[in-house]
């Protein structure tokens, strides 16, 4: 009996321990969206098509990322430039552009086949929405400019400097 | 070993193969493909781009014996020959080794490719061809992967440069394989396309006007081996692994081209051909291709329309039929069944012409009914049921030893590949080509012979050759004994056709109408091909069905008639008995036969209410018009609000080709199936479906539940279909066939290679003791005296002013308008230009017309495309006639 109240004393004390230890640390959470979060340069968000320096879009509509999407969530319809509603350099560009991001798993398929790297995954992952159909980005959301900066900071520890090591011990 | 085959050694198989097969040929037939950009099946090999570098080796002859030399362990000794040589132009000979995969030659073919890619742009993103791109497929397999060339000094030349305007040309992807431009000459005729400049300059023109004129252009954007041309159509639809590929078959014309709906969320972005070599080979034409258009329309019906007030407003289903239902049976109930009628259009598949049949002889009772207005008015057919061309005729493979007369048809307007295929028999494989018609035609530069008859006088022309048969001694006695009777009296009605005669009233010199009539009953196969101009005349009819059968091509493949019947189901209209005196299978009908569609539209025909399913006769006449605006009740079925439409009391929307599955039978009786491809708009119900509903208003249980049910019922019903239900119609082509007849490449889709079943004429029955035909004679009418003025054609153009066809914008500019063609002398002496207006006129009507000088047209004759906006010809020549002798005068 007496034993069962010393263990259980201590056991409490020692818990109480680890409490009062970690109140006195610095906490681990973000207060998220209050303070921004940190997230490393290759963190694969939400997408966004990228402008070349003259404004015209770098998306020439190919499709090539819808075809390396292993989720089919990326839709693409192609349509013709003239030379008075021009888009993009060359002939083609994306006349609808759309992503579901509720199936997008952010492998980054789509970026990697990309010929003319228009669609990146950068830093944004605040993707909730109140309805589910606001999900689906269309092209108009997607295009630059987009600004996830007041949310996320691109960490600057070396974290890939022992790239040649990787896979050994 | 025959003396006809060769026995070679391709990459140690063994192969045997016809003597003259080119080592690609022989090589696909162990289905080692030898790669090549320039070669193509159907064309001549020309060897200009050097993809197919083989090693090819032959048995040593040793000079002085004469012997093959052979090496110690007994086998002949190859002499390889130093350079490698094209597959494509090198054909095989006896004891031949080839090495297709010998490192020399995958060294040699790497080279090549890296050449052609000198210049070749990094446009596989954007470029239309790419996923189904021979060269994007060749240099995965056999380039290089990189380009030891100066990207500065790559040729420039300017992208998107439109070739007329279905065609884009993106010079810099050219290869000049000059696949396109032999296209063009070999196999179209149209010889529209050029190679201008040499070497790296070298790109490809098009000096016609318009631009690239040819009724075949779309052909050339997929025998391009890379995505030089592309369709203005497609453009930049879809990659084509995103496309759905559904088997269909033309909606536009008898032939009925095997076609694949390219399909992509709910909506056509292309038309392909689909090979069917009985059929359209590869081909399809430019109305084909890009005529589809009409499907996905904006203006198309998407609700029943109920006119309320005068004012036709949206109604649901139940509503309209209900309606239908109780008009119709209150007509029926005051004034007979026979106050009822109703008129299908040739458009309709056959299981909606069967049951439109149907729903009047059975439920209604009555037998008015039609498909013969507008193009189907004429020309009709019964022969084909006697001496059709023969099940398995082939006319891709027709060709040396076979004869063709072609009678009033301009097939490069009436029935574009038809065309192509009759074209490349007597072109390419050495058919004797006869062409008799009222005026020049394309298909002369090809005919052997030409046979220029007076408008009027074809029945006299075909009767003078059937005499000059007889004349000549030239008759097929044993088959006329074992398939036909009366020759004693057809040969006594010939008397008064000697050739002196014929010639004196046709205009055709009597020497060609005796070497014609020779030429035809000598060859070994004989097809005859009639068409519009030739003129809805039933003695002409018994005219070429006698000489078909008196000099034996009847009942055989490669033997008969083809009528080149105006629209994609005209053939199965007939067979399905969607005519007041005959019912399906071409069954004479019991008791007094029911009114023709002319009869019905006359204005007095006693009917009270009327049913008209895909045709739209308003649009055809103020008469007709006035005749359907006096119906107590009429009810449309159709795609758009036509003008019948817009008189009709309740309109019905109904679903396109591509939107619903059935059954076609094309101008050589070849039942062909098609499937569903794309949804239909709103409220559409296929035209089978509605017919149902009708008969269920009207007391009728009819328990179809899909087109293929009906298609079962057919095959009970009509001897003739059989064999068609749809897993036969459906089922694939064997093997054995796909691999001695099919081609694959450049497409991204699997052919689903299906080839229809045709249905057997009397006089194939009549060699397994079938009933045996009578030869008939029916005397012609009489020739028109000469008349003072000019003979007006009303003659068929490729792009008229059908109401499908307006909905295609790519091809508007294309589209013809009311016009009259001219001679120049003639346009001179009339003191007219091009554009100048005319007035037109005959018996008291006349019209206007612009005037287009064109130099096929003859001195003396005037063409006129019918079927056109406002319809002027039909008004000059009738609306079953063909030509009309016309007064022209300058306005
Ligand atoms: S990240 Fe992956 S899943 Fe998401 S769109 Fe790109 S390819 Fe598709
Ligand atoms: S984002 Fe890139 S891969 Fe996707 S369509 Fe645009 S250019 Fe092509
Ligand atoms: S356009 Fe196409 S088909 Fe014509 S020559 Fe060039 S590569 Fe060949
Ligand atoms: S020839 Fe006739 S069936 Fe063939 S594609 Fe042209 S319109 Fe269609
Ligand atoms: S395919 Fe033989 S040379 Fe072009």
């Amino acid at each position: 009996m007496i034993k069962e109240v010393v263990t259980s004393s201590t056991e409490i004390a020692r818990a109480m321990g680890v409490t009062i230890k970690y109140f006195f640390t610095k906490p681990v959470t973000h207060q998220f969206p209050d303070e921004p979060v940190e997230v490393y340069p290759r963190f694969r968000g939400r997408h966004v098509l990228k402008r070349h320096e003259n404004g015209l879009e770098r998306c020439i509509g190919c499709a090539l990322c819808a075809a390396a999407c292993p989720t089919d969530c990326i839709y693409v319809e192609a349509a013709e430039n003239t030379d008075d509603e021009r888009y993009s350099p060359g002939e083609r560009y994306a006349k609808v552009y759309t992503i579901n991001m509720l199936r997008c798993i952010f492998c980054g398929y789509c970026a990697e086949a990309c010929p003319t790297e228009a669609v990146v995954l950068e830093h944004d992952f605040a993707l909730a929405e109140y309805d589910r159909w606001d999900a689906i980005y269309p092209k108009e959301r997607l295009l630059e400019p987009h600004d996830a900066s007041k949310v996320v900071v691109v960490r600057d520890d070396e974290v890939f400097v022992n790239v040649s090591r990787w896979g050994k011990k | 070993m025959s003396d006809n085959t060769v026995t070679l050694i391709i990459d140690g198989h063994q192969v045997t193969v016809p003597k003259g097969t080119l080592i690609v040929d022989a090589a696909k037939q162990i289905e080692n493909e030898i790669p090549v950009f320039c070669y193509h099946t159907k064309m001549d090999p020309v060897g200009m781009c050097r993809m197919c570098l083989v090693e090819v080796g032959t048995p040593a002859i040793n000079r002085e014996t004469r012997q093959p030399e052979l090496d110690e362990a007994g086998k002949p000794v190859i002499r390889f020959f130093p350079k490698p040589m094209t597959a494509c132009t090198t054909p095989v000979s006896e004891g031949m080794v080839v090495k297709v995969d010998s490192e020399s030659a995958l060294e040699k073919r790497k080279g090549i490719l890296e050449f052609l890619l000198t210049s070749h742009p990094l446009d596989c993103p954007v470029c239309d061809k790419g996923g189904e791109c021979p060269l994007q497929d060749l240099t995965i397999r056999h380039g290089p992967g990189n380009s030891r060339f100066d990207y500065e000094d790559k040729q420039r030349f300017p992208k998107r440069y439109p070739l007329g305007d279905l065609i884009v040309l993106d010079m810099e992807r050219c290869i000049i394989c000059t696949r396109c431009v032999r296209f063009q000459e070999e196999i179209a005729h149209d010889p529209a396309l050029a190679v201008e400049n040499r070497g790296r300059r070298a790109h490809i023109v098009s000096y016609t006007d318009p631009v690239f004129d040819s009724h075949y252009s779309g052909n050339t954007a997929d025998v391009c081996p890379v995505g030089a041309l592309t369709t203005r159509d497609f453009r930049f639809g879809a990659r084509s692994w995103e496309l759905t590929n559904a088997p269909s078959v033309c909606n536009h014309c008898g032939v009925g081209c095997n076609t694949v709906l390219s399909t992509r969320t709910g909506q056509i972005k292309r038309i392909m051909p689909r090979q069917n070599e009985a059929v359209n080979e590869v081909w399809i034409c430019d109305k084909g291709r890009f005529g589809h258009h009409f499907n996905g329309s904006p203006n198309r019906l998407t609700t029943p329309l109920v006119r309320k007030d005068g004012e036709l407003v949206e109604a649901s289903w139940a509503e309209a039929l209900d309606l239908v239902g109780q008009k119709f049976a209150a007509i029926k109930e005051a004034g007979g069944a026979n106050a009822l009628g109703g008129i299908a259009g040739a458009r309709l598949s056959n299981e909606d012409l069967y049951l439109f049949q149907k729903l009047f002889r059975d439920v209604i009772g009555a037998h008015n009914i039609d498909h013969r207005v507008g193009l189907s008015a004429t020309l009709e057919d019964e022969t084909a049921y006697t001496v059709g061309v023969g099940c398995g005729t082939d006319l891709s493979r027709t060709g040396k030893g076979a004869a063709i007369l072609v009678i009033g048809s301009d097939l490069d307007q009436e029935a574009p590949v038809l065309y192509l295929r009759v074209a490349g028999a007597a072109a390419k494989r050495g058919a004797r080509l006869i062409n008799a018609g009222g005026r020049q035609t394309k298909l002369d530069a090809q005919a052997q012979t030409s046979l220029r008859y007076r408008y009027g006088t074809a029945t006299h022309l075909a009767l003078g050759l059937l005499a000059s048969v007889v004349e000549q001694k030239l008759v097929d006695e044993a088959g006329i004994e074992a398939r036909a009777t009366g020759f004693a009296e057809l040969k006594k009605a010939l008397q008064n056709y000697a050739t002196a005669k014929v010639a004196d009233v046709t205009g055709v010199d009597a020497e060609e109408i005796n070497a014609a009539a020779k030429a035809f009953a000598e060859a070994d196969n004989g097809i005859i091909i009639f068409g519009l101009e030739a003129g809805n005349d039933s003695a002409l009819r018994a005219a070429l069905e006698a000489l078909a059968l008196v000099t034996g091509h009847a009942g055989e493949a490669d033997n008969g008639l083809i009528a080149v019947l105006p629209h994609a189901n005209s053939r199965g209209a007939a067979d399905m008995g969607v005519v007041p005196d005959r019912l399906p299978g071409y069954a004479p009908v019991d008791g007094e036969a029911g009114l023709s569609a002319q009869e019905m539209l006359a204005g007095e025909s006693g009917l009270k209410g009327m049913l008209i399913a895909g045709v739209d006769p308003a649009a055809e006449s103020e008469a007709y018009q006035a005749a359907l605006e006096g119906l107590d009740f009429l009810v449309v079925q159709e795609l758009f609000l036509t003008e019948t439409a817009k008189l009709a009391d309740v309109v019905l929307p109904v679903k396109g080709a591509a939107e619903r599955d059935g059954t076609f039978t094309n101008l050589e009786r070849r039942v062909q199936a098609f499937d569903i491809g794309v949804p239909a708009p709103g409220l559409a119900w296929a035209d089978w479906l509605v017919l149902v509903a009708i008969a269920g208003r009207l007391g009728a249980e009819w328990l179809y539940a899909s087109a293929d049910g009906v298609m079962a019922e057919i095959t009970q019903q009509v001897p003739l279909y059989a064999g068609m239900e749809f897993e036969n119609l459906t089922a694939p082509v064997s093997l054995e066939r796909k691999t001695s007849h099919y081609i694959y490449e450049g497409m991204s889709f699997t052919a689903d290679a299906r080839e229809g079943v045709q249905w057997p004429t009397l006089a194939e029955n009549n060699a397994e003791g079938g009933p045996k035909l009578p030869l008939r004679f029916i005397e012609p009418a009489p020739v028109a005296g000469d008349e003072d003025g000019f003979t007006l054609v009303g003659s068929r153009f490729l792009y008229d002013g059908g109401r499908l066809l307006a909905e295609s914008q790519v091809v508007e500019s294309r589209i013809r308008q009311p016009q009259i063609l001219l001679s120049k002398l003639d346009a001179q002496r009339l003191g007219v230009a091009n554009g100048d207006e005319v007035t037109v006129s005959q018996n008291g009507v006349s019209v206007a017309l612009p005037v287009k000088i064109n130099r096929m047209v003859a001195e003396g004759t005037a063409v006129a495309p019918r079927n056109v906006a406002g319809r002027p010809v039909e008004k000059l020549v009738g609306p079953g006639g063909v030509y009309a002798t016309v007064k022209v005068e300058k306005t």
